[in-house]
């Protein structure tokens, strides 16, 4: 089994690690990198709670890619959404509107309702479902990030 | 969990990895998006040796405009990116099917070509490799038994695969790719009857490209599944036609995820060829599924559920192809 060397950005931050091809992306995140914000539930597909961005800013599930095939690549994960000591508006719409109950889904919902404002700075509601169709929130439910997400897409419209 | 043992390479071009697939084909996979791939690791539903990456073959990128109108895509091109693709939006009817896979997420990462052979599914190796070990293995991991079908010889599991019911319809052209050369084929002749050995590709054979012809009238496609979001689909049916004084004067329908493979319908749409699009056709078409649909099983949904929504998801093709 061929253990390799490899090149990922995160959050900026260049680093070189050894992965195994048994690793995922996920595995390295929170393994080796330490970086325990992006969260491991279902590993399977279906809950989002490992949801990472790729260079894109695309929303991506860390829990099925391999951690090989991001060689030479940058992802960005929840700890990278503050700048300088200043969450992202995202961050503080989530606490505004009390988004959050316990919380082991949010890392989750928010790089996913970031990917969704990424795209469509002001989206539609159609276009917000379909942006968070691939998390699950089992107890603050999805009307709440709704607003949240919303409140910055209105934001957005009101500076323009 | 950490994932399988086995090894990992990630080559340049294609036919570096022609190569290593073909050196030892039976215990090596292809990795594109690895939605899938990956979910059936974990579980332990494959254990491949070597796994190849197709995540920088730059000739399974693309999507090309060809003289004739159709559309060459790449068997690697991204979900999330074919719907971005201003030819791709023109046919809204396939736009429509790529934005019913699975989540965004999974479309940022999930390739056409991935989702044209993705592996067959039912309700025992959904299992997790726990629950599996309970009842032992399957006909698809090792043992001469089916769990969900007992006593039949052939894997009966089910083809999930969204695109390929619209994408037969509108007679689509697989490109495949071998040690050996290349070669093309109509989709519909690239499924089998057998869940194991569910497409013909060879040994080491990859999907290198999808040819799509323009469409010549309207196309459609529908989905059925439990959630608009996410979900694997209990049945979709795409369907494409040329008409002529609002009758149908060429047609193809397919229906998905209710068998092994893709169901091209024939004496559905004779009748319809030779009635039109009359509320009496379609009940006749509907009658006429009888005969097409052969041994439905149990696998997620009953049987005679799967009859019932067969009727159903023809004719509501057939009635969107009458409002077109
Ligand atoms: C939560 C979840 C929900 C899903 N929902 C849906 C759904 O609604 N509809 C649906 O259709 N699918 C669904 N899927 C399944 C899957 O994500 C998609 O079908 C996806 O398009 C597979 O593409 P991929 O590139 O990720 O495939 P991979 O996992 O990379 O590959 C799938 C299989 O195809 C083979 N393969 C890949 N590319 C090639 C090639 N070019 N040539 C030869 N062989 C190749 C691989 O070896 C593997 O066996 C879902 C998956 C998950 C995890
Ligand atoms: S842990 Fe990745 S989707 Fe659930
Ligand atoms: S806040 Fe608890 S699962 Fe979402």
């Amino acid at each position: 089994m061929n253990r390799e060397m490899i090149r990922l950005t995160v959050n900026g931050d260049p680093y070189e690690l050894l992965a195994s091809p048994r690793q995922t992306l996920l595995d390295v995140i929170r393994g080796p990198l330490g970086l325990t914000g992006t969260k491991e539930g279902c590993t399977t597909g279906s809950c989002g709670v490992c949801t990472v961005h790729n260079a894109s800013g695309e929303a991506v599930l860390s829990c099925l890619t391999p951690a090989l095939e991001w060689d030479g690549e940058a992802v960005t994960t929840i700890e990278g959404l503050e700048t300088s000591g200043r969450l992202d508006e995202i961050q503080q719409a989530f606490i505004d509107h009390h988004a959050v109950q316990c919380g082991f889904c949010t890392p989750g919902v928010i790089m996913s309702a970031r990917a969704v404002l990424n795209e469509h700075p002001s989206p539609q509601m159609d276009q917000i479902n379909d942006g968070m169709s691939g998390v699950i929130c089992r107890c603050t439910g999805h009307i709440k990030v709704r607003e949240a997400i919303r409140a910055v897409g209105s934001k957005l419209d009101r500076r323009v | 969990m950490l994932l399988p043992a086995h090894d990992y390479a990630q080559p340049g071009s294609l036919d570096e990895a022609l190569a290593l697939l073909n050196a030892s084909p039976a215990t090596s996979r292809a990795i594109a998006g690895g939605t899938d791939l990956i979910y059936n690791m974990r579980g332990r539903l494959e254990q491949p040796e070597l796994v190849v990456s197709l995540r920088r073959l730059p000739e399974l990128q693309g999507v090309r405009q060809l003289s004739d109108g159709s559309l060459r895509i790449g068997a690697g091109e991204r979900l999330a990116d074919l719907l971005r693709n201003e030819a791709v939006q023109r046919w809204s009817a396939l736009a429509g099917a790529i934005r019913s896979v699975a989540s965004s997420h999974v479309r940022n990462m999930a390739t056409l070509g991935g989702n044209l052979c993705l592996q067959t599914r039912c309700w025992y190796t959904n299992q997790s490799e726990e629950w599996r070990a309970g009842r032992g293995p399957c006909l698809k991991t090792g043992s001469p038994d089916c769990h969900a079908l007992p006593g039949v010889e052939v894997c009966v599991a089910l083809n999930n695969a969204d695109l390929a019911p619209l994408l037969i319809a509108m007679q689509a052209t697989a490109t495949l790719a071998s040690a050996g050369g290349r070669r093309e084929l109509p989709l519909e002749d690239f499924y089998t009857d057998d869940g194991i050995a569910h497409t013909v590709l060879g040994p080491g054979e990859l999907l290198l490209a999808l040819t799509i012809p323009p469409p010549p009238g309207p196309a459609v496609y529908w989905k059925h599944s439990s959630r608009t979001g996410l979900d694997f689909s209990w049945g979709t049916v795409g369907a494409s036609a040329t008409m002529a004084d609002g009758r149908p004067v060429a047609l193809r329908v397919v229906l998905g995820s209710l068998t092994t493979r893709p169901l091209l319908l024939d004496a559905p749409v004779r009748t319809i060829l030779e009635q039109g699009l009359g509320d009496d056709a379609i009940a006749a078409a509907q009658d006429a599924l009888r005969g097409e649909l052969g041994a439905l099983t149990n696998l997620y949904t009953p049987a005679a559920y799967k009859r019932e929504l067969a009727r159903i998801l023809l004719k509501r093709a057939l009635l969107r192809l009458r409002e077109s």
